[in-house]
């Protein structure tokens, strides 16, 4: 027994000693990433943490601007923006010169050639070939002329023919070339910057085989030589990055936050950025606490240990110099009817009924710590086509106005109306929030149940049309309303992402001509229409516009909320005198 | 015995043929179609149709089965769906950290048990029997997170006497990590485990063998560890080894909780994306490994107790 009291002590001693400590002293970024990755192949990456790895390492033509806001495209590696043909339909790009891959076995002597048009066009072709069935492929989608038409005559072959010219990727010289588009899509150089559009280096693709996804090669600031599947992932800064400098412009205000101060300075600014996945959220906020992370979402459960009231820091966290930031989401979160059932299908009146008896003001106190926006319809603030002014009529408590609507439905005092299953996925605060919209539908008299189902399982009901109503939010994959309006768009019923099956020839005109306009004034008066037409149906019963809440530490510099921050993490610094000082706190 | 082991493995023939039938119908019945799911949030009806027909989820049923078949009987699981990586590759990767810290965390906790079991046996209807019963079932009482959350957030943040989280190969540098959740596992394991070793011993301690050693004048403590820990080795064995490959598959929870990218988490993960050869690797895994160990537990009987034959 003796001995073995000895033998536990001497590993609680070895493990002691081996404990490690922050070090304070190098020019490291310590990010914690609250997810798994799923690997590096651009075309697959669909998540946003995947997203955000691999922009450390590849990079698109183009990237949103770490500062302006709303949000700004800038060229990345297109050397300017495009020139557009009249009829809106062909883009000819000149990108950079210059710019290397990493070095890598893939490449004759290891070392990365520079990136030519035609690793462009084939990164391009590979998210429509048909035998890797890449997760980004809808971004292009019967988008480029001919893309689909190789896609398909390749679908039964054995290997795909990527010699083969296609209508709409012409290259003209190693530095331009022409995409050429089916139709007017507005959207399409945000499509350029999102991960999917990433260029890879086909010489890599073909060396790594069916491993490439673990062996990143792109021209991006940093290099990760091999990806594994653990918890901890260690870049260094690419030695080959070509001159790329931290911009001189900013929104307003932004100089006197210090986000200007490295203007000019070449880019990236650290040396190292090591990325921890922690899912749970204890260890990240003890993490954060023990300044083994320089930023950090605050989880649902810490928020009143790290938020006092709910807008100021807490005294201890301020006195470590760590600052809180409250960023607003470009998401909604909603109850989505199923509009193809036949209890919701023509019963307006049910659907606005429903919408009337849920407290949202509780529900955000509850769910959100009131940092949520209510929202009016599907379009959330920061993007064209949402107008602060509008007003839901049927996005407001009021249970006697619930009550009458109930019964014009055909169901007094929810008499007749069978109970109503709200599907949803394993989580508790889904779950909670259901309970809670349960609870209030009772005082009306509809009874509400919940679905318990894995996230295979939700969805496989709502393409399946197995459902009465599910719940889930929806953020942007880029800042265009139409990403979100899109989800009420009747082509894009079930299996598509329009889950609630609803369908108005109406809206659905409206949708076809405006998605397809330039970002104009006369567009954005078109998806303010449209967002309140849909107000007005309610196809969903709208839930939240949320807010998501981060802390720095006080060393980190230039950070600035992105909701689309695949490349953001170039841009940001460590002020290392700062950090050696505050060291004594943690 | 040869016989008998080869008989044994044979029998792995029907169980995989079963286990590969339930996996078959639980994937195909109870699951539904995966693609939406591995697609993402904008697949198209077209994209979902393609995938089902790479995936060979369009083959008939027979088909399907005998595909699951083959890699139960092969072990080539393939790529995963979900991840792209190799399924081998990705089980090699995760099955380290797991052992890392399942197997010093099961070992250390199994002869702890035991020594209190033979301790408390000893003292059995005294004192320290109750305290030891009660501290057990308290300790049973307890929910794992209860334990997790406070043992992480005292020891490892506010003493730092350990990582918070995350993992490092190679000696000593995992100690650190897999310190904490092994202390865990340990105290989550010795309530249950010395209820059950204290009650096998003491339906020994009752045998009219005893009576005949402590009428013969042997020492109390000898009787305890060379008669009647040997007598009820027989479950012990069976409780114990029954258990290792459930510690192959590693602890969900704790691996979780401390970022260990472990087996478990491996396979929540393939829950979760209804990444179907991940899981069938996993089933067929555990499958062998408890055929496997469940022989080794028949073997390990005819060492405990000589009378025991193979036929």
């Amino acid at each position: 027994m003796k001995s073995l009291v000895l033998v536990f002590c001497g590993i609680l001693m070895l493990s002691w000693g081996c404990s490690k400590d922050r070090n304070f002293d190098e020019r490291e970024l310590h990010l914690i990433s609250p997810e798994k990755i799923a690997g590096f192949d651009p075309i697959q990456v669909s998540d946003q943490y995947s997203g955000n790895e691999s922009g450390k390492v590849y990079e698109g033509l183009f990237e949103f601007h770490p500062l302006k806001r709303p949000y700004e495209l800038m060229p990345n590696l297109a050397e300017s923006l495009p020139v557009v043909s009249e009829d809106g339909l062909t883009y000819t790009f000149k990108i950079k010169k210059g710019v290397l891959f990493h070095d890598s076995p893939a490449f004759p002597g290891g070392k990365g050639r520079e990136l030519k048009a035609d690793d462009v066009l084939y990164s391009i072709k590979r998210l429509a070939d048909p035998k890797l069935q890449a997760k980004g492929w809808w971004v292009l989608d019967d988008r480029i002329a001919g893309l689909n038409e190789w896609k398909d005559k390749n679908a039964p072959l054995e290997a795909s023919n990527y010699s083969e010219e296609i209508e709409g990727l012409k290259k003209i010289d190693d530095s331009t070339f022409t995409i050429k588009l089916k139709k007017p899509f507005p959207q399409f150089l945000y499509a350029l910057a999102m991960p999917y559009t990433f260029i890879v280096a086909k010489e890599a693709v073909d060396h790594f085989g069916k491993e490439f996804l673990n062996h990143p090669v792109g021209t991006g600031p940093f290099i990760l030589p091999v990806f594994e599947q653990t918890n901890r992932i260690v870049y260094v800064k690419n030695p080959t990055f070509r001159e790329k400098f931290y911009p001189s412009e900013g929104e307003e205000g932004d100089d006197r936050l210090g986000l200007l101060a490295d203007a000019g300075k070449k880019i990236p600014l650290v040396d190292k950025i090591i990325v921890d996945i922690i899912v749970e959220a204890q260890p990240k906020w003890l993490s954060f606490q023990k300044a083994k992370a320089d930023l950090f979402e605050i989880p649902k459960d810490f928020f009143d240990s790290a938020v006092v009231g709910g807008k100021e820091l807490a005294p201890d966290l301020k006195s470590k110099g760590i600052r809180l930031f409250a960023n607003a989401q470009l998401d909604t979160t909603f109850f989505a009817f199923n509009n193809d059932d036949v209890l919701f299908k023509n019963n307006k009146k049910l659907r606005q009924a429903i919408s009337l008896a849920w407290n949202r003001q509780e529900a955000n106190k509850l769910f959100y710590n009131s940092s949520a926006v209510e929202a009016q319809s599907v379009i959330p603030p920061g993007l064209g086509g949402y107008r602060k002014e509008f007003k839901n009529p049927y996005v407001k408590y009021d249970l006697e106005h619930a009550k009458r609507l109930l019964a014009e439905a055909g169901y007094p005092g929810g008499k007749g109306l069978p109970a109503i299953t709200i599907q949803t996925r394993n989580e508790t605060v889904a779950r909670q929030m259901i309970e809670h919209f349960a609870k209030n539908l009772e005082k009306i008299g509809v009874t509400i149940k919940v679905g318990m189902n894995t996230w295979p399982e939700l969805v496989n009901k709502v393409t399946k049309r197995q459902h009465q109503m599910y719940t889930m939010a929806w953020g942007a994959d880029y800042p265009d309303a139409e990403n979100f309006l899109g989800l009420l768009y009747c082509p894009n019923s079930s299996p598509g992402s329009n889950g609630s099956n609803y369908c108005n020839p109406d809206f659905d005109n409206l949708y076809r001509t405006a998605t397809i306009l330039q970002d104009s004034p006369e567009r954005s008066a078109m998806y303010e229409k449209m967002n309140e037409v849909i107000a007005m149906e309610n196809p969903w019963v709208f839930g939240f516009h949320r807010t998501k809440f981060y802390l720095s530490q006080a060393w980190l510099k230039n950070y600035k909320f992105m909701e689309f921050n695949h490349t953001q993490f170039q841009y940001l610094s460590v002020d290392l005198e700062v950090k050696k000082e505050l060291s004594k706190k943690f | 015995m040869t016989k008998y082991i080869i008989r044994r493995l044979l029998y792995m023939i029907p169980v995989l043929l079963g286990v590969s039938l339930i996996i078959f119908v639980l994937f195909n019945v109870v699951s539904g179609d995966p693609t939406a799911v591995l697609l993402g949030k904008n697949a198209t009806a077209r994209q979902m149709a393609d995938l089902r027909e790479q995936l060979g989820l369009n083959k008939s049923l027979f088909l399907q089965y005998l595909d699951i078949v083959k890699s139960a009987f092969t072990f080539d699981f393939g790529y995963s769906w979900a991840t792209k990586q190799e399924i081998s590759q990705m089980i090699k990767q995760g099955a380290y950290p797991s052992l890392c810290l399942s197997i010093p965390a099961f070992v250390i906790s199994t002869i702890l048990s035991l020594l209190i079991s033979v301790f408390v046996a000893y003292y059995r209807g005294k004192g320290i029997d109750l305290f030891v019963r009660v501290f057990c079932i308290a300790g049973m009482s307890i929910s794992a997170l209860a334990y997790i959350l406070f043992f992480q957030w005292f020891f490892a943040y506010k003493l730092g006497w350990f990582e918070i989280s995350g993992f490092e190969e190679g000696f000593p540098n995992f100690i650190s990590y897999i310190a904490l959740p092994a202390v865990i596992w340990i105290v989550l394991s010795i309530g249950p485990d010395v209820r059950f070793f204290r009650t096998v011993i003491l339906d020994e301690i009752y045998q009219d063998y005893v009576r005949t050693a402590r009428s013969k004048g042997l020492p109390e403590i000898k009787i305890l560890l060379h008669h009647v820990l040997r007598n009820a080795m027989i479950p012990i064995i069976t409780y114990v080894v029954i258990q290792i490959p459930s510690l192959i598959l590693g602890a969900l929870l704790l691996e979780n909780f401390f970022s260990i990218p472990g087996l478990g988490g491996i396979t929540l993960n393939a829950l979760n994306s209804s990444d179907f050869p991940v899981m069938k690797a996993m089933a067929i895994l555990s499958s062998v490994g408890y055929i496997i160990f469940g022989l080794i537990s028949d073997i390990l009987y005819t060492v405990a107790d000589p009378r025991i034959k193979f036929k």
